[in-house]
């Protein structure tokens, strides 16, 4: 009972202390919001996610059977990535993103550099959430009622916005083993099928196409860039980096894995490739299953990841939004911000030809690889300098002291 | 200021509740019959004519009877397929669901477009497995109802058979329509035949197609003459396509050939005459498992196909060779195993030359992993071709 008491104490404290720092934007006065456990897992999930829903088919219709190629060095981008936010979580200490900023490049610069980090993830955020909505609407529901559904999506992301990164590190938790258990499923059909994969060969017969494909897909770069909010917030131990970085390495290789199955299917044929084709159909009744829509049921578990992503997106939006405003009104930004994504997924891009000339032009080619990097080589340069500086005050300090 | 925290949580909250109640109550929601007997599953398609389409669904609606469905057909005419596909919910009352439909038959006349269309326009999925008729697939799908009616056989029961125990070189829409599209320009599908026998009289000849009405039943009308029942089913002949149409057909040893080295074939029967001392033996075997390998050289303009085929011989004339227990005896059977697989193999390949295809694959090996040559030099027909078949015996 005494115990319980004691639990029951540190809950409300820890609470408490979650309210207090979301008053005071880019401050972490709040304590850890994410075990080593959960970025872990928040990695497994960013590195799935949407790469597994349109980018592979778009990649096919323009590339044919080298797709597979362009999706390993678009994921590979990613890593890279991803190894330099790892190494800034680490690097951190107790400091946040935010805060990392304001002391390298000052209080105008960051909030400056914040605006655009916000714009990068609103924009990923939308391409993210009209996936989504293209796969469910093609693949799941037969009549898809999208300004409705929207809605559906929008009033988790508002509850998102409206609670600590804690709340979305355990739903992420949560929601983890499904995922898991939907790409076991399909990995398990897909070697029972026994495809032929040497469909993927000759490569890189035609690289002018291969060029267009990279340029023109690049909108899905970027997408551990939500991991700049985990700086200064993890409970990182020993080894967090080394399991963080094996965990988006094994969701990469999964979607690699996917992406060599479906170039192998549609090598020969990538004009039938469309936004109705995803891993899953292709496979329905390879193992001889004709008794139901399993494949279906595995494609929604793993779908789970997609609105995971989106939530995460959002969150950090918000989050920059704040920062930038100088406010912490979660409620309010996170409407706007509902509100301003409503009006874009409905009447932009859930047409097909917006989302696509939005998803290909030349400034998205151009500025989300540079983003995708930017944003965690700055953090990373950051947190070193701050390292650096806050070493050489303790050693002033202790110096002082011993002249003293 | 925590009671405004209560307050957004309470707004929530009530949010999510109306969103559920709307959800739940909302006119398309609410007029839904989702009761399971209004529903059509269209288990099998069959696909007939170039210029207009003549599209024949084998369609499974439950009955009020618990655990009873009928089964029935249904054949519609339009342009093109994705307007036939809209005649059939017309015909049927309600959306045909196209999604559970795992067969189609493909008539003599058909163009393979049309597939391509029927897979990317429509909700049938990538995975459905192929079948040819041997000339109209509005027959033989009524004939396939006909016979699963009396017998109580599924589709299922079709496929899980035909892909994997049977020696049957099997397909899907997305395999044919790939292979159609790989270097060798070649796809084929087995071609489906009712084994029929005289029956009861009236009737007539089940089959042909009405626009927008169900024919599939017998019965009513008699014109006296003997019908011919359906009482099996034969998978023998393959049907082989070019992006035109169907070229020819391959007869069952050629077929048999390409079986060999296409499809996952597990317990397939395989028959051979092993010559031991100057008699013949007829000994016939059960395939365990196989693995097909094609080496390109393009220096030598030679293909090589490689089959290592692990088979297990059982009958009476394998048991009194088997009985001499020494190493020429089991040498003669493993040559016969490997000259009657060789044959079909042969067989295979130079019937399916003569129509200028290439069931094998052979040209789409040397585009992967020769590209330069095939674009240069190759040339089907002028390549050697050599098959080295390795039998193990278990």
């Amino acid at each position: 009972m005494a115990q319980s008491n004691v639990n029951e104490k540190q809950i409300n404290s820890t609470a408490q202390s979650d309210k207090e720092a979301q008053k005071t934007p880019g401050k972490t006065t709040e304590t850890k919001q994410s075990t080593s456990k959960q970025l872990i897992v928040v990695v497994f999930i960013l590195s799935l996610a949407t790469k597994l829903y349109l980018l592979p088919i778009y990649l096919i219709q323009m590339t044919g059977r080298d797709a597979y190629i362009a999706l390993s060095i678009e994921v590979a981008f990613d890593l890279i990535a991803l190894g330099l936010l790892l190494a800034a979580i680490m690097l951190a200490g107790d400091k946040s993103f935010f805060e990392l900023l304001e002391e390298v490049i000052g209080k105008v610069g960051a909030k400056i550099f914040v605006a655009f980090v916000a714009l990068f993830l609103f924009f990923k955020l939308n391409i993210s959430a009209a996936e989504t909505s293209t796969f469910y609407s093609d693949n799941v529901f037969a009549d898809f009622d999208a300004p409705f559904m929207i809605i559906v999506l929008l009033i988790f992301l508002g509850s998102v916005a409206n609670h600590t990164l804690r709340s979305l590190c355990r739903i992420n938790e949560l929601m983890a083993p499904i995922v898991a258990l939907g790409i076991v499923m399909l990995i398990a059909i897909v070697i029972a099928t026994g495809f032929d994969f040497a469909n993927i060969f000759p490569a890189m017969r035609n690289g002018l196409d291969f060029r267009r494909a990279m340029m023109r897909n690049a909108a899905w770069i970027g997408d551990f860039t939500p991991l700049v909010l985990f700086i200064g917030r993890t409970k990182t131990k020993k080894h967090t980096a080394v399991f963080a970085a094996a965990s988006g390495t094994v969701g990469s290789a999964v979607v690699v894995f996917f992406g060599i199955v479906l170039c192998a299917a549609f090598g020969n044929i990538k004009n039938f490739a469309d936004s109705c084709t995803n891993i899953s159909n292709i496979l329905q009744f390879s193992i001889g299953n004709v008794y139901g829509r399993i494949d279906l049921l595995s494609s929604i578990l793993w779908s789970v990841s997609a609105f995971i992503e989106t939530a995460l997106f959002f969150y950090a939006t918000c989050r920059c939004v704040e920062y930038v405003i100088g406010r912490n009104i979660h409620f309010w930004v996170g409407l706007s911000l509902c509100v301003i994504l409503y009006f874009l997924q409905v009447f932009a891009m859930t047409d097909p030809t917006i989302f696509s000339t939005v998803a290909s032009c030349i400034p998205t080619a151009v500025m989300t690889p540079v983003f995708a990097i930017l944003i965690p080589a700055l953090a990373l340069i950051s947190a070193i300098v701050v390292r650096k500086r806050d070493k050489k005050q303790s050693e002033q300090g202790s110096e002082n002291e011993a002249e003293k | 200021m925590r009671i405004t925290e209560r307050r957004k949580l309470l707004i929530y909250k009530l949010l999510l509740f109306v969103f559920a109640f709307v959800l739940a109550f909302m006119p398309s929601t609410a007029s839904r019959n989702l009761e399971v007997n209004s529903r059509v599953i269209v288990e099998m398609l069959g696909i007939d004519g170039a210029d207009e389409i003549e599209l024949t669904a084998q369609y499974v609606m439950p009955t009020d009877t618990p655990d009873a469905t009928t089964k029935d057909k249904v054949t519609v005419k339009a342009k093109s397929i994705t307007e036939a596909v809209e005649a059939l919910n017309t015909a049927l009352g309600r959306r045909a669901e196209l999604g559970q439909c795992s067969v189609i038959v493909a008539g003599k006349d058909i163009k393979p477009d049309v597939l391509g269309t029927l897979m990317n326009a429509t909700d049938v999925t990538a995975n459905v497995y192929l079948t040819a008729a041997s000339d109209k697939a509005s027959d033989a799908v009524g004939d396939i109802t006909e016979f699963m009616k009396k017998t109580g056989a599924t589709e299922a029961d079709f496929i899980a058979y035909s892909t994997k125990q049977a020696h049957v070189a099997t397909v899907t829409i997305l395999n044919f329509l790939s292979d159609l599209g790989s270097a060798s320009k070649t796809a084929y599908m087995p071609i489906i035949e009712m084994i029929k026998e005289e029956g009861g009289s009236g009737g007539g000849q089940s089959g042909g197609g009405q626009s927008g009405g169900s024919d599939g039943q017998s019965g009513g009308g008699g014109s006296g003459e003997q019908k011919k029942e359906p009482v099996g089913m034969k998978v023998e002949k393959l049907a082989l396509y070019n992006n035109d149409g169907r070229v020819g057909e391959l007869e069952s040893s050629a077929a048999r050939g390409v079986a060999w080295i296409s499809a996952p074939i597990e317990n397939g029967v395989v028959v051979s005459k092993v010559k031991y001392k100057g008699d013949e033996y007829d000994v016939s075997a059960r395939l365990l498992d196989k693995s097909v390998s094609i080496d390109v050289l393009p220096k030598k303009n030679r293909a090589v196909i490689n089959l290592t085929a692990t088979v297990q011989p059982n009958c009476d004339k394998f048991n009194v060779l088997e009985a001499k227990k020494d190493k020429k005896t089991k040498a003669a059977i493993k040559a016969g195993f490997s000259e009657a697989i060789k044959k079909e193999m042969k067989a295979a390949y130079e019937d399916s030359l003569a129509l200028g295809l290439d069931p094998l694959f052979v040209g789409q090996q040397f585009y992967r992993f020769e590209p330069d040559f095939f674009e240069k030099g190759y040339e089907l027909g002028n390549t050697k071709v050599v098959f080295n078949v390795n039998v193990l015996l278990k």
